[in-house]
């Protein structure tokens, strides 16, 4: 474990532990303590929900690396500190992926997990969630809990493994999960398209991706099927997937409407703001300058039974724009959850919907 | 007023039921366990479940939500006593087709759902070996799988949104066509949760389209490994076919003396492999499949020329368990799984228990997943038989456990492997499993004694330790 002393108009502690053990000592002293604790993996997400001012930011690269991989068996165990990068590039060695974002920058696995990141190939293979086997966890008292197994068919117990998905640690630090493995098949392709419609010439695409004005359809399977689709699609070509980046800028936003909605989703967007759609998955990522139509977008959002969620924003220039918008319901189930592992709240607390 | 009278005030005379044959009948399941009902009730609508389940708290009496009682973990069994509230009653289907989806009552059969869905092109994935009987709220209870989960994935990755009536008579509607709801996914929590959390009334779930093309081929072995060989080897290839299911020659015999299809007896097993998608990429996986088959030993390959065919193989596999009907009395069989790696391994070892009990083992299983499904062919009536029959059942699980395998994977965990659950998980494991459960339903009112061995929560002292009553197993 190494400790360093940082922040600026509030003193904290940065501790990276380096093992299960350690963590749960940092925690059950911080439960006791009543400390305020933020979990940081790659440090991509730090800006969801509403961020506490922490008295321990806990580093999570001391718990990374690949605990267990047998190709054969479609499973991987990795430490929740591991960049999403470099688990992808060793799984890519024995044509494998684990389905994580494609363009992660330094995100790591128990980051996109917790924060509930997903592919952009999920209108076909689905989101992160479906990846979940096994998860190990802290949590806020310092019990270390696992959930699931390392098997890619498991129906013992409750699902652990899938509530921490999108639980931003709220039920404890992740330390490791077992993930479920996909195969890559040898060939792939991405055909840009004129428009939306042709895409329905492929049943099943992996993915269909439509920013900054320009559409492509993103292919994979055996050469014949690859050929044969992208003849379908009569766009221009391209060998292997180029798959674009999440839009950047001060303001990024996750709009989640119902798959059908994805084009008139994309309409609603303020003009000037920069966007990917995922198209039959409804999931729109932008980003802006400024927040300006940001509420008129979750308004409508909502009436679909969709959201508008800030994903980063400047400190203090939300204007009052609640992070996540109208609470979902089960909130009092939530918060008896969360008190069930988090007693004391001291893991990353008031950054869920509803300030739980 | 009394239970029975409060009851009727909320659902009238005739859906509550208490005459001794038909609490009989709800007492059992597909499993070899009973309990015995109190009443049954027949909900028809989500304000109605409510209303019992304010009933039931009042009285203090608990809730065994059911389906179809095609469970074959005892899932659905009033251990102690209860209101059995069969949700069957409950049974619409409404289809969103633009965004893919169907609201569906949890009363609605599995095979019906796909039915109703099939004119506007589309399916539901799941497809256990019960589709015909089973009901989409037990699928959502149990995350039922089936044969086509290899590619799809099981229940809980088609269910997008529940409407669910918790303690109390609260209604809840979670989750939703959109994705990635803010706050905790409770509704994917309630997947799973076999009935202990709450009465799930509809599903919201996702359909997938009917794939343009799909071919069926079946291999035949001379080894099991050799089989087990060309499933890894086909996912190796980067393709993951529709379904990869395997027969040993004891199970393939039982099915061909039933239903004559001219499935291949003389072989040590039989893989059934499907393939689906664009028709020039089924042609290139069929292809691909087959001849990673030769290579590994296959002595035939055999294509389903048309869909009667294809139906016919599939009968055979779907309809595997019902066979065995006609070698014996009864079967037992086991749900577990193993890492895909250690299936040969494990295979023999599960000969190896049956053979030291002197007892008739018969395989068929999801080789895809490494989902075993060993089934033990004997009389009920014989009571030595019955208690070897559990013991070896108990080590084929315990074999699989210690080769890092789980202890169930898609048919529950129910009462009957309740206490195996501790051979499986630490006691912090279970008690973080009770601390969900209590945050739920902290009376215990909902199928009270399934999943979690008693005792669970590591901090309770109160309750004295309940075992699984005498007589349970039959």
């Amino acid at each position: 474990m190494t400790e360093a002393a940082g922040g600026g108009r509030r003193a904290y502690r940065e501790v990276t532990p380096d093992s299960v053990e350690t963590l749960a000592l940092v925690l059950r002293e911080a439960t006791e303590s009543r400390s305020v604790v933020q979990v940081v993996g790659g440090g991509t997400r730090q800006g969801y929900g509403s961020p506490p001012a922490p008295d321990i930011v806990l580093d999570m690269a001391g718990l990374s690396g690949i605990e267990e991989w047998d190709p054969d068996d479609l499973t991987v165990t990795v430490g929740a500190g591991t960049p999403v990068a470099d688990l992808e590039a060793e799984l890519a060695g024995r044509s494998q992926t684990a389905v994580l974002p494609e363009v992660p920058g330094a995100s790591t696995v128990g980051g996109v997990v917790a924060a509930g990141m997903s592919s952009l190939r999920r209108g076909r293979l689905l989101g992160t969630r479906e990846r979940m086997l096994e998860v190990r966890l802290v949590t806020g008292d310092g019990r270390v809990v696992r959930g699931g197994g390392r098997v890619v068919k498991n129906v013992s117990g409750y699902d652990l493994p899938r509530l921490v998905v999108g639980a931003f640690g709220s039920l404890g630090v992740i330390t490791s999960v077992c993930l479920k493995l996909w195969p890559r098949p040898p060939a792939a392709a991405t055909v840009s398209i004129g428009d939306l419609e042709s895409a329905g010439r492929v049943r099943r695409p992996l993915a269909v991706l439509e920013h900054d004005g320009s559409t492509e359809v993103f292919l994979w399977g055996t050469p014949e099927e690859v050929f044969s689709s992208t003849a379908r699609l009569e766009g221009e070509s391209r060998e292997g997937h180029h798959w674009p980046a999440d839009p950047a800028g001060p303001y990024r936003w996750s709009l989640r409407i119902p798959p059908a909605s994805t084009t008139a989703g994309v309409s609603r967007l303020p003009p000037v703001w920069s966007y990917l759609a995922i198209h039959g998955a409804g999931e729109i990522r932008a980003a802006s300058d400024v927040p300006d139509g940001a509420e008129d977008l979750r308004g409508w959002a909502e009436g679909v039974g969709g959201s508008l969620v800030v994903v980063e924003a400047p400190k203090d220039g939300i204007n009052g724009l609640d992070p996540w918008g109208k609470p979902p319901p089960g909130l009092e189930i939530q918060r008896r959850l969360i008190a069930q592992f988090d007693p004391a709240r001291v893991i990353n607390p008031g950054r869920l919907p509803g300030g739980l | 007023m009394s239970l029975v009278q409060d009851l009727r005030a909320v659902l009238g005379d005739d859906r509550v039921l208490e005459e001794p044959v038909e609490l009989y009948l709800y007492s059992r399941d597909a499993s070899l366990m009973h309990g015995q009902a109190t009443y049954v009730a027949f909900p028809h609508t989500t304000a109605e479940v409510a209303a019992v389940v304010r009933v039931a708290e009042a009285h203090a009496v608990p809730i065994i939500p059911r389906g179809a009682g095609t469970g074959l973990a005892a899932g659905a069994i009033p251990v102690d006593g209860g209101i059995v509230l069969s949700t069957t009653s409950m049974n619409q289907i409404e289809l969103d087709v633009d965004n893919r989806t169907a609201w569906v009552g949890a009363g609605v059969i599995n095979l019906d759902l796909s039915k109703e869905a099939e004119p506007y092109g589309l399916s539901f994935a799941p497809d256990p070996s019960s589709q015909s009987a089973c009901t989409i709220g037990g699928n959502v209870a149990n995350n039922s799988g089936g044969a086509h989960c290899l590619a799809e994935g099981a229940t809980t990755s088609h269910v997008l949104g529940l409407e669910v009536v918790l303690a109390g008579g609260e209604v809840l509607v979670l989750g939703g066509q959109a994705p990635d709801t803010p706050g905790l996914d409770l509704k994917g929590l309630i997947v799973g949760s076999e009935g202990t959390l709450g009465v799930v009334t509809r599903a919201l779930v996702r359909l997938l389209p009917i794939e343009a093309d799909v071919r069926t081929l079946l291999l035949d072995f001379e080894d099991l490994s050799g089989a087990t060989r060309t499933v890894s080897d086909v996912i190796a290839a980067g393709v993951v076919p529709a379904a990869l299911e395997i027969m040993d020659q004891k199970m393939t015999t039982a099915v061909e003396n039933w239903l004559r299809a001219g499935l291949p007896c003389d072989c040590a097993a039989i893989l059934l492999a499907e393939v689906v998608g664009e028709p020039e990429a089924v042609e290139a996986e069929a292809a691909l499949v087959s001849s990673i088959g030769l290579e590994n030993g296959a002595r035939n390959v055999q294509v389903a020329r048309d869909e009667e065919e294809r139906a016919i193989l599939w009968k055979g596999r779907k309809s595997a368990f019902g066979a065995v009907a006609q070698v014996s009395p009864n079967y037992y069989l086991h749900d577990t799984v193993v890492p895909r790696s250690r299936l040969v391994e494990t295979m023999e070892e599960v000969q190896a228990i049956a053979d030291r009990y002197g007892l008739d083992v018969y395989n068929v299983f999801h080789a895809g997943d490494g989902n075993l499904h060993p089934l033990m062919a004997f009389d009920a009536s014989d009571p030595v038989m019955l208690d070897k029959v559990h013991r070896a059942g108990e080590e084929m699980v315990a074999a699989c456990l210690a080769r890092g395998g789980a202890l169930s994977g898609e048919h529950g965990i129910g009462l009957e492997k309740r206490d195996m659950m501790r051979d499986d998980f630490t006691e912090l494991d279970l008690d973080a499993q009770a601390r969900l459960k209590e945050a739920f339903d902290p009376a215990g009112l909902f199928n009270p004694a399934k999943v979690l061995p008693e005792g669970s929560r590591c901090f309770d002292f109160g309750g004295v330790r309940r075992e699984i009553p005498d007589g349970a197993w039959l």
